[in-house]
């Protein structure tokens, strides 16, 4: 399915520029291992990067790529894979982007069951602007933007996608590198729109929800959790209102990918098909 | 005002909901396929049910451009039509309208045919949908057409739905043609005749969906917004013939968004929308600017500030479009006047997107895009069948290493394909080195400024088009000024006009050449500027981008069409 050619290119691009201690590192590499994982090289992947610390990993993971505007790296992705649905594409963007600034995109992109990868790094605040809330802040956090403490109550991004029709949810906690490792290859093997939302803490603007803020409230999921279960999926996905984080795959479904159901992708990706011919025609429909 | 010999207006009202569309479309494809040269116009409030729809079909012998002030012929499916309407009725006006329906007036200036509908329609069993066919049939004996075409046209129209429907609209349509013969009209002077070929008739709509098609666009995106969401339907049933995939996306920041997705992935991309949708896209339009991402948006005008008047026209969205987006980024806006000129710069928009990797604007208006003219077949065929030029798209490496910023001298870089082995790069919304990656580098940073700039110039050396010139500025007592759909009501006028006049009309509005611009415009000449708008925007842009003042300018913006008679009566304000 991957139209991949060997190549001695690299993954490793610029040193990050992340805080020492930053979630982001762990994500990093874990998105490297899972490429290489699956033999893919740099010129065989599509990767899509939103505005913000995690974003900024464009610069360090060496692929074919697009940068995009904020919250926008999800739908960008969605055109990507129509017009080239041979490569894989994956997404990686923070949670004020893809739950906030694209939040309608997110809905639509689940609803679509689109053929993409979306890790979502999830610090539950806005990093590179300095530290205001994000959508995931836990209700009464203070920060410039809420010095009285936030409103709102949090997203809760796994039940957000499981009731929007993701066919693969996940949560990863970025020190649990190989576990993430996996989750990434696991959503990138999979057919259809996978959501891992990793857990991360920002060293530098979150004091609360800290590592061990984060070893403390993680859990796997048990034994016998049955991921083919829609209902159980949506109880663990519950667990977040309790600051519980189940990490692993929550869900995963079989449906048919948006790609699949376009019959013009059917023989060959829209890139690489060749120009319809005849399209003098058209011109009957108007006599 | 010399007055027209041989052409008529014809126009029918109903209520919104009553098919009144498909009766002007038919009775506008008789009159083309009888040697008419029409030019149909259709108005409707925003409202799907209980509006008062109305559709008019202008005819003549010779080539028209917009509809004529008088109403020659009035069909009333309604109570209000002819009060909406009588202010247009002249002495020789006739009007239909059913006696049942409502009271007859008397002692009228124009003439009154009744035409007995609901009794014709008791009499055929018929549903009350079928008003339509005997008013069209009515109309088409009213204006001395052949009885045998009506009955083609609507085997045509209606044969895939079977015979028994087939059979009931003929009957229909057939005892409203009776019906009026039996009254013995007077006999229109029209000289119908058969057509060689079939004329094409369409909108601009129309035009730009067939421009996308024969460019190669391979991926349309839009979320629907009147008045340019025919196009969307359009080219998504086409989909089974062309293979494009065309995407009802959830906003237009998606639209957009997925579109440029699609363009970087090596695909031909548009989208569609009109001011309100494009206001939404220009942070991503921005976006293409920088990644050089080639990027064609479709912008059907209507009336705004914010929703304004969804159904209807204007022209006020040109300095908008000129600068949207922020941030300085070349930008190369299109601005049709007509079908012929929609289907060749839709399809060059494409070309021009590939050629310097940035985004193109193609304007239209709804009254452009809505209203239905003739195409020149053989000038269609010919840009349609003309091979696309992708300009310096790429399927592998010229050399290694692969630098898709590379400070050229005319600006443009090489766009590679994503998927060709050996390298990689991305399309990056930040300021970037020519190997693509981030940079806040001062020198860098104005390298890429001006390599991204040039590419104006550049166009501007090689494929910027002068504006159109008609007539001779020597005899000319007028010279106007137009872009976009003014030219239809311009072209309209002039053919109305005694005095000698001329005819600049702007189509690669942005940006344009000061220097070759200026030679246009003489202190002794008199030129007016026709816009469908309150400002002048056409005015304002040649005053900064060509430092040419207009004095004067004829403008509408009740959200209704120029009509030309309008044009000629404004002129003769200035003989005062």
């Amino acid at each position: 399915m991957i139209d991949n050619q060997p190549s001695s290119l690299d993954f490793t691009g610029y040193t990050p520029t992340w805080c020492a201690g930053c979630g982001n590192w762990g994500i990093g590499k874990a998105v490297e291992l899972a490429l290489k994982k699956q033999q893919l090289s740099p010129d065989g992947v599509i990767m899509l990067f939103d505005i913000g610390c995690s974003g900024n990993m464009n610069d360090f993971i060496n692929a074919y790529a697009m940068h995009t505007l904020h919250g926008r790296a999800l739908a960008t992705a969605v055109g990507v894979k129509i017009a080239n649905h041979k490569l894989p594409v994956l997404v990686t963007g923070g949670d004020g982007a893809l739950y906030g600034e694209g939040g309608n995109h997110f809905l639509h992109a689940c609803r679509g069951n689109h053929d993409l990868t979306v890790i979502v790094h999830d610090n539950s605040v806005y990093g590179l602007t300095t530290g205001q809330v994000s959508p995931t802040a836990s209700k009464g956090k203070k920060s410039k933007s809420t010095p009285s403490g936030i409103i709102e109550r949090p997203v809760n991004p796994l039940l957000l996608a499981l009731t929007q029709g993701a066919t693969f949810v996940a949560q990863g906690f970025t020190a649990q590198l190989p576990q993430l490792a996996e989750l990434i290859t696991a959503g990138m093997q999979h057919k259809g729109l996978a959501i891992i939302n990793v857990l991360q803490p920002c060293v530098t603007f979150n004091k609360e929800n800290t590592y061990a803020y984060y070893i403390k409230n993680t859990y796997k999921l048990p034994e016998d959790h049955d991921k083919s279960n829609f209902a159980q999926a949506l109880e663990q996905a519950q667990s977040v209102f309790a600051e519980r984080f189940p990490l692993g795959i929550l869900y995963e479904t079989t449906r048919p990918t948006y790609q699949e159901e376009l019959p013009q992708l059917e023989n060959h990706s829209l890139v690489k098909r060749g120009q319809i011919k005849n399209v003098v025609e058209l011109l009957q429909q108007f006599e | 005002m010399a007055a027209q010999q041989t052409g008529f207006l014809w126009k029918v009202g109903a209520p919104a909901g009553q098919g009144v569309m498909t009766t002007g479309l038919l009775f506008s494809k008789l009159c083309a396929q009888s040697g008419g040269q029409v030019f149909d116009y259709a108005e409707y409030p925003s409202l799907i049910q209980g509006g008062h729809n109305t559709y008019e079909v202008f005819c003549d012998a010779t080539p028209v451009s917009n509809r004529q002030w008088q109403v020659d012929y009035l069909v009333c499916l309604d109570a209000i039509t002819l009060e909406e309407h009588k202010h247009r009725l002249g002495e020789n006006s006739i009007v239909l309208l059913d006696p049942a329906a409502r009271d007859v007036p008397k002692d009228t200036e124009y003439t009154i045919i009744p035409l007995p509908i609901k009794e014709l329609l008791a009499e055929l069993k018929a549903n009350s949908i079928m008003a339509n066919m005997i008013a069209l049939g009515a109309s088409w004996a009213l204006v001395g057409g052949r009885r045998e075409l009506l009955i083609d046209l609507i085997a045509d129209q209606f044969g895939r739905k079977g015979e028994e429907i087939t059979a009931t609209n003929q009957n229909c349509a057939t005892r409203g043609y009776d019906a009026v013969i039996a009254q013995s009209p007077k006999k229109t002077a029209f000289p119908w005749k058969k057509s060689v070929e079939a004329p094409l008739v369409m909108g601009g709509n129309d035009a730009f969906s067939l421009g996308a098609a024969a460019a190669d666009c391979r991926f349309y995106a839009s979320y629907p917004m009147t008045p340019s969401s025919s196009v969307l339907a359009t080219l998504a049933a086409w989909q089974k013939t062309t293979n494009m995939v065309v995407r009802h996306a959830e906003d237009e920041v998606g639209v957009i968004s997925e579109a440029l997705g699609a363009s970087f992935a090596g695909v031909r991309s548009a989208v569609g929308t009109s001011g309100g949708g494009f206001a939404l896209m220009t942070e991503s339009l921005s976006y293409s600017g920088i990644a050089e991402i080639p990027i064609v948006v479709f912008v059907s005008q209507r009336p705004g500030p914010a929703t304004g008047l969804p159904t209807w026209t204007e022209q006020a969205d040109l300095l908008f479009a000129c600068y949207a987006g922020h941030g300085e980024f070349p930008k190369i806006v299109l601005a049709p006047g007509d079908v012929n000129e929609m289907l060749e710069l839709s399809k060059q928009a494409f070309d021009l997107a590939d050629i310097y990797q940035t985004p193109v604007i193609v304007l239209s208006d709804k009254f452009l895009s809505e209203s239905r003219m003739h195409l020149d077949r053989a000038a269609a065929e010919q840009v349609m069948s003309t091979k696309p030029n992708y300009g310096r798209t790429i399927h592998s490496p010229s050399e290694l290493p692969y630098l898709r910023y590379k400070a050229t001298k005319d600006g443009i870089s090489e766009r590679l394909i994503p998927g060709a082995a050996g390298t990689y790069y991305q399309a990056n919304s930040y300021e970037h080195l020519e190997n693509s990656h981030t940079t806040e580098d001062p020198e860098e940073r104005t390298k890429q400024v001006e390599k991204r700039l040039q590419k104006q110039q550049t166009y501007l050396e090689n494929h910027w088009q002068m504006p159109s010139i008609d007539g001779s500025f020597d005899e000319a007592k007028y010279v106007f000024v137009t872009w976009g759909s003014s030219k239809l009501v311009v072209e309209q006028a002039r053919r109305l006009m005694t005095e000698p006049s001329a005819h600049i009309h702007f189509t690669h509005v942005y940006p344009m050449d000061r220097e070759k611009i200026s030679t246009l415009f003489a202190a002794d000449r008199h030129y007016v500027l026709v816009e469908n708008n309150a400002t002048g925007q056409l005015g304002t842009l040649l005053r900064s981008e060509a430092g040419v003042d207009i004095k004067h300018t004829i403008h509408k913006y009740d959200g209704r069409a120029f009509y030309s008679e309008e044009i000629v009566a404004a002129l003769e304000h200035y003989d005062r």
